[in-house]
């Protein structure tokens, strides 16, 4: 079953379309990865799912209800959401006493989640001399309180540094070990491939794809990279033989999806010089990169 | 709804808001008392007897519906400066109740509030009275009214507090908005209304009715129906406002 249904889901602010008739699910237990460049639309999707942004149209529901009508949403659905939304005067200990007496849930749960999340030491400090990490840290020991089995997190990792980014991954594949759905997103491919099983990739506002990180492993290319003074003649010989090239600056090729042997076969007959030639295997980053910017200049 | 105002309590127990207010009243309190004291026996007021209490004791009263209305109006905009509003909502998604909750809860602080700075203003004024071989009464009818009054007013203006908060969101603009509308606006509509007559219908003149002592052109039980009237029009169409707003 879905935890998370979207259906057409459209947001405008004015004249500007963050969110184009998005429509995916998440199924319970996955931990899936919500990706897109800055100014994607993430953020407006997961504000809209949080019931924070009334949808233009569409639908968003977790567990089949939008969140407005989730009874004690805190104990379903836990959200990090901006890293900034804390009272700098009150102290971490406190900003979650405040979350727990609203929710209804036992205080003992905020000494619980601060030791969970590596802030039991600064507990009783104000939050207004908090780092960006630690900040991100207490809003997912928030996030934690109600021990809900759906996560909502946007960007979490920024602002961690390595050792944080880290600690996140290995709490995020706890969560997810536990059965709990996870829905995180971030503008950085890499900074989840390590823990997320599917990704949802969007650009523009719209849908670019859906898929299993296999099958978008399996979209990786074998490329060729060539320097030659011919590169101009190299490339249209390339094209007969069904290989495409893409200029690299200068006397620099990059052929796609073939091997070293095809492309000096097809320089050696045509009598072109190589200066330098390997096999480079593109990465799920390109292939990231390249979704994003197709979607780009299609809207 | 009753875990609701609980956290709203919390919130206010947390930050250094609350405290930094009161102690600022009471300082005021203890000012007014010095001046007060001051001023008895000279130019034909009345010179320091048992029955000086309530008089004295009355002096930060009218400010007390002030300090409640700030505390009201930051306990509201706080919420949306600090984004705490994001964590507040995701909470309790219906949020007319965290408004309702805000309602309550402020009135309630504005009334801890006086209780506070009046307990602080007649300690000093009993101290004073004392060294000066003065025994005064505690069980002073006018006494009694003074600290009715000095509570009714900060509750209701507590609400209104709130309201303002609801509609208007921006911390600075709120506080702006309402100095401008006490201090210029009112006065305005006054001059051109050129009627008297409707100028005690307006917010501070409802204020006025409840804490001046001589009151105004309208009762006290007027007054403060008034304002309560125009508390719960502003929170209600704050809360409008509110419930339809997106949080970005």
């Amino acid at each position: 079953m879905a935890a998370i249904t979207i259906e057409g889901l459209t947001k405008r602010f004015g004249e500007v379309v963050a969110v184009h008739d998005l429509s995916f699910e998440v199924d319970q237990g996955t931990v899936v990865g919500f990706l897109g460049p800055n100014g994607a639309g993430k953020t407006t999707t997961l504000r809209m799912l949080l019931g924070l942004v009334t949808p233009t149209s569409g639908t968003a529901r977790i567990d089949g209800r939008p969140y407005r009508a989730l009874v004690d949403p805190v104990r379903h659905v836990g959200a990090v959401l901006e890293a900034s939304s804390f009272h700098p005067g009150r102290s971490a200990r406190n900003h979650l006493r405040v979350v727990a007496t609203a929710a209804g849930l036992p205080l003992a749960r905020v000494d619980q989640v601060l030791e969970q999340v590596g802030l039991a030491a600064a507990a009783r400090r104000r939050v207004g001399g908090f780092s960006l990490g630690m900040r991100q840290r207490l809003g997912l020991a928030a996030a934690l309180l109600g021990d809900p089995q759906v996560l909502i997190l946007d960007e979490p990792a920024n602002g961690l540094d390595p050792e944080g980014v880290h600690w996140l991954r290995g709490l995020l594949r706890h969560l997810a070990d536990q059965g709990r759905t996870v829905l995180v997103s971030s503008h950085v491919l890499a900074e989840v491939a390590q823990t997320v099983d599917q990704v949802v990739i969007i650009a523009g506002g719209r849908l670019v794809t859906q898929s299993t990180l296999a099958a978008l492993t399996a979209r990786t290319e074998q490329l060729v990279w060539v320097r030659t003074p011919q590169a101009e003649a190299l490339r249209p010989l390339l094209a007969a033989q069904g290989i495409q090239a893409d200029p690299d600056g200068g006397d620099q090729l990059i052929a796609v999806g073939t091997t070293t042997e095809a492309v000096g076969q097809t320089a050696a007959a045509a009598g072109i010089v190589l200066y330098e030639m390997r096999a480079e295997r593109s990465n799920l980053e390109d292939v990231f990169l390249q979704l994003t910017s197709q979607q780009g200049v299609r809207s | 709804m009753t875990r609701l105002v609980r956290a709203e309590f919390t919130k206010l127990r947390t930050t250094r808001l609350l405290y930094g207010l009161a102690a600022a009243m009471a300082g005021f309190g203890v000012l007014t008392v010095v001046a007060g004291v001051g001023d008895a026996g000279a130019q034909g007021n009345p010179s320091l007897s048992a029955d000086s209490l309530p008089m004295l004791v009355a002096g930060p009263v009218t400010q007390l519906a002030g300090a409640a209305l700030l505390l009201g109006m930051l306990g509201m905009t706080g919420e949306f400066r600090h984004h705490t509003v994001t964590q507040t909502f995701l909470v309790t998604p219906d949020r007319g109740r965290v408004v309702a909750a805000k309602l309550v809860a402020y009135p309630l602080a504005g009334i801890v509030l006086a209780l506070a700075t009046l307990a602080t203003t007649a300690t000093v004024v009993v101290g004073w009275l004392a060294a000066k071989g003065i025994t005064p009464s505690l069980l002073d009818a006018r006494l009694g009214r003074v600290v009715g009054v000095a509570l009714l007013g900060a509750g209701l203006c507590g609400l209104v507090g709130v309201g303002v908060g609801a509609l208007v969101r921006n911390q600075v603009a709120a506080l702006v908005g309402t100095l401008v509308w006490v201090a210029v606006v009112e006065g305005l509509l006054m001059s051109l209304l050129n009627a008297p007559s409707l100028g005690k219908w307006l917010p501070s003149a409802a204020a006025a009715a409840i804490t001046s002592p001589g009151g105004g052109h309208l009762s006290r039980l007027a007054g403060s129906l008034l304002l309560a009237g125009y508390a719960l029009a502003l929170a209600l169409a704050g809360t409008r406002l509110v419930v339809r707003r997106d949080i970005t």
